[in-house]
């Protein structure tokens, strides 16, 4: 009994400290924070300011204060009588917290800040006192979008991107139907189509960048091979003449677009090829036993047998495809950089483009863009969050 | 920085009694860039700035051209240094129009060199009558060519355009393309549209076509267009130069498939790399056009500027004076092998494009900076994506035109 009464008071002390301590770090932390932010001025009201080189450490010192206050409070709080009586409800909002501010900060906040961009024009500069030098033009920027050939191109690129870019599951699929087998060295042929995959997007853009080039790409060569010959020329170095132009994909306005979205179809369908092997582990064999039975194959087979088992994986196939078509953005910037003459470009690259790209910084007309992208994207998630809102409320 | 304890002792009591600014002696300065030759010339100058003022503490940044761009943008208001490198023109007017740069028209009238050695390039770095940085060096555009090409063919450097189109017609006539050129990243196409306007209407249209003084759809910039359609339609410029950057499109012109090369003099560097020897290159301005024009160059320069943020605005004053100086000027250029803007310092004699850049430059009857430098950012990428699709498809003319006189109406509000 007295042992573990001490047990407990000893604990409770602890405790008590504990609380005390995080009690006084919390009020430093706050008051250094509020009132000694600046470095500069608290260490000329010190005297001190030979020490402190006030370029540096201010935002670091900011930021150490700010991470002890944040833990200083947590402590104190797990320690309120009111938290322990509502532990339960309470304790999944603490951990939020940290992911919810940085959602919060880092994209709640520049939503709204970016829609309310788009109502100014603006170069993106503050003057000298920080003071910004945007200039409000209510609907300018919209009204410009609507007669901006450029934001129609892209728009309609955007569109190709999202058709032709759905091309990568039928073609995922039958590449998993084909390579579900088991022969020897199966596991090698997988990894190899899955290859494409792995490697980062601007390395496929860089790779597809030479393929397609009309000299020395292997297009270029395969050209050559039918069409043109080798011959001396002035100087007496080896050039090549053609009867027939080779193709430039990606410098012609009407091939580049088509070139990039099948270079981004090389590790799409890859990752659909993948999603559908998993699922075709699972398909149940006593079903396929049973349509066998009763005289499926083939064709009738897949499309009411096995199809149907995939249904999750093709969800997910669809998902992603539709993001990755979304985020073309690396492919197009290393393989054309929008041009020929803006022939390229998606809205998500286009808006990269006037705003922030080779300083033409119309921040403005670039946040319109960004405006209407995040409404053509709102459509889409709010009928993925519904679907799958309702698939668990199905499942429950 | 580094004090004794005995000194912090010192500054704690003298600080109690006096307020003196801390920073008196720090000069920071920011840079852009890391290549090599650039490099090595800028840390040069800052050692024998430091031997010269050995009571400055100067601190250096130097960073990548392409972030230096993205970052001068946040660290002119936030955490200025004292001196920052960037671009004169339309390049640094948003910084000045933002109250961002100082005004140091008093160091220009006061400065013997900058007062007296400096008028052709002094226009560029003017903004509403005031000037706000001091250029460190600039370059000469011009037409780079195949010196072995043209003896062989017997073509002689071209004066006029006559003569530009009829040397191209005997270089198609023997299997090589008259120009390279790559227009993937749309500026070397500005450059060629930049020489075919000035000569075929002058410095003044190009001031006020850059300016949004004049209409695209002017007859003057037709006729340019014209002009340059006569060289597109006979094939003068290699076919698929819409995939090139400036640097592949070295690449035919090493070979020997194509001849000439519109181009700033920071290529030469590039034809040395790609195996040229530079016996077989040589160097002519872009010939005459509409006779009787006054010959303006492109010379596109690079300058240092102080932040109004600044800390040390009196340090920073001295450096720029430093930087003006002709011995200065002198060996930073010849390091990186370029041109000097002050018209007293010394060139490099055995460098025959720097000679020929000097002279064309400095008989020049005016210096433009450069179509993307002169004319605003947003107007300059839609133009050059006009150029670009011109040189595709030149039957689009009347549209191009048109779109860009709808995005000047709305670039110059």
């Amino acid at each position: 009994m007295t042992i573990e009464n001490t047990m407990v008071s000893h604990r409770n002390e602890t405790q008590m400290g504990m609380v005390a301590f995080a009690g006084a770090a919390l009020a430093v932390c706050l008051i250094c924070l509020f009132y000694l932010v600046d470095i500069e001025s608290t260490a000329s009201i010190l005297g001190i300011e030979q020490l402190v080189d006030a370029r540096v450490p201010n935002f670091f010192i900011r930021l150490v204060l700010l991470i002890g206050a944040l833990v200083s409070a947590f402590i104190l709080i797990i320690n309120t009588a009111f938290y322990k009586r509502n532990r339960i409800v309470l304790a999944p909002w603490i951990f939020l917290s940290v992911g919810l501010t940085f959602f919060i900060v880092y994209v709640i906040i520049p939503i709204f800040t970016s829609i309310s961009y788009s109502f100014t024009r603006w170069n993106g500069l503050r003057r000298a006192d920080g003071s910004s030098t945007a200039e409000w033009i209510g609907l300018e920027n919209y009204r410009m979008l609507m007669e901006d050939p450029n934001f129609y191109t892209s728009l309609w690129n955007n569109l190709l991107w999202l058709v032709l870019f759905m091309l990568a599951i039928p073609i995922g699929l039958g590449i998993a139907l084909f390579l579900n087998q088991t022969v020897t060295g199966i596991r090698i042929y997988k990894s190899l189509f899955f290859f494409p995959f792995v490697i980062s997007q601007v390395v496929v853009g860089l790779i597809f960048g030479w393929f397609y080039e009309p000299t020395f790409g292997m297009v270029g060569e395969i050209w050559g091979f039918f069409f043109c010959t080798e011959e001396t020329n002035i100087v007496g170095n080896v050039r090549t003449v053609c009867s027939v132009d080779p193709p430039h994909i990606l410098g012609e306005a009407k091939y580049a677009t088509y070139g990039i979205i099948v270079a981004g179809l090389w590790p799409q369908i890859a990752y659909c090829m993948i999603l559908y092997l998993t699922g075709l582990n699972n398909v149940s064999p006593d079903q396929i036993e049973a349509g066998r039975l009763d005289g499926a194959k083939g064709w009738k087979m897949l499309r009411h047998v096995i199809l149907p088992q995939l249904w999750p994986a093709t969800f997910l196939a669809v998902v992603v495809t539709v993001i990755g078509a979304l985020r073309s953005f690396d492919m197009i910037a290393t393989m054309t950089s929008g041009g020929p003459f803006g022939s390229t470009n998606v809205l998500a690259y286009y808006m990269y483009d006037q705003a922030i790209g080779e300083g033409v910084g119309r921040y403005g007309y670039g946040s319109a863009i960004a405006t209407v992208l995040f409404a053509i994207m709102l459509v889409y998630i709010s009928y993925f969050l519904w679907q799958m809102y309702k698939d668990e409320r199905e499942g429950r | 920085m580094k004090f004794s304890f005995k000194s912090v002792l010192l500054g704690t009591v003298a600080s109690a009694f006096m307020s003196v600014s801390a920073f008196a002696g720090d000069l920071v300065i920011n840079f852009d860039d890391l290549n090599p030759g650039p490099k090595k010339a800028f840390e040069e100058a800052i050692e024998d700035f430091k031997k010269a003022n050995p009571d400055i503490n100067v601190t250096v940044n130097n960073t990548d051209r392409e972030a230096h761009k993205t970052a001068i943008r946040n660290f002119l208001t936030n955490d200025a240094p004292d001196i920052t490198s960037w671009y004169p023109g339309n390049r640094m007017a948003p910084f000045v129009d933002a109250g961002l740069f100082e005004d140091i028209t008093d160091l220009w009238e006061s400065d013997p060199n900058l007062k007296d050695k400096f008028a052709a390039i002094k226009p560029t770095m003017t903004r509403d009558g005031k000037q706000w940085g001091v250029p460190y060096t600039f370059y000469q555009w011009g037409i780079y060519y195949r010196k072995d090409i043209f003896d062989k063919l017997g073509i002689a450097e071209p004066q006029t355009w006559d003569e530009l189109i009829a040397a191209s017609e005997l270089l198609k006539e023997n299997g090589v393309t008259p120009f390279t050129i790559g227009t993937k990243f749309l500026w070397t196409a500005a450059g060629v549209f930049d020489y075919i306007n000035l000569r075929t209407n002058g410095y003044e249209v190009h001031n006020d076509l850059t300016a949004g003084k004049i209409k695209y759809t002017d007859p003057r910039i037709r006729k340019t267009m014209e002009n340059w359609k006569q060289l597109i339609d006979m094939g003068a410029f290699v076919p698929n130069h819409a995939t090139m950057s400036w640097q592949d499109a070295i690449a035919p012109f090493a070979n020997g498939d194509a001849a000439m090369y519109v181009m700033g003099n920071f290529s030469v560097d590039g034809y040395k790399t790609a195996g040229i020897d530079l016996d077989n290159v040589d160097f002519f301005p872009f010939p005459e056009i509409t006779p009787g024009i006054p010959r303006a160059e492109e010379a596109p320069a690079d300058a240092f500027f102080i932040p109004a943020n600044a800390k040390n605005k009196e340090d920073a004053r001295k450096f720029l004076a430093f930087v003006a100086q002709p011995d200065t000027l002198a060996k930073w250029n010849a390091t990186i092998g370029q041109l000097p803007p002050n018209s007293a310092s010394e060139i490099n004699q055995d460098d025959k494009f720097i000679v020929q850049g000097f002279d064309t430059v400095s008989n020049a009857a005016g210096l433009a900076q450069f179509y993307d430098r002169d004319a605003p950012a947003a107007m300059a990428k839609a133009g050059m994506e006009g150029f670009q699709q011109f040189m595709l498809d030149t039957s689009k003319m009347d549209e191009i035109l048109e779109r860009l006189d709808v995005v000047q109406s709305e670039v110059y509000k």
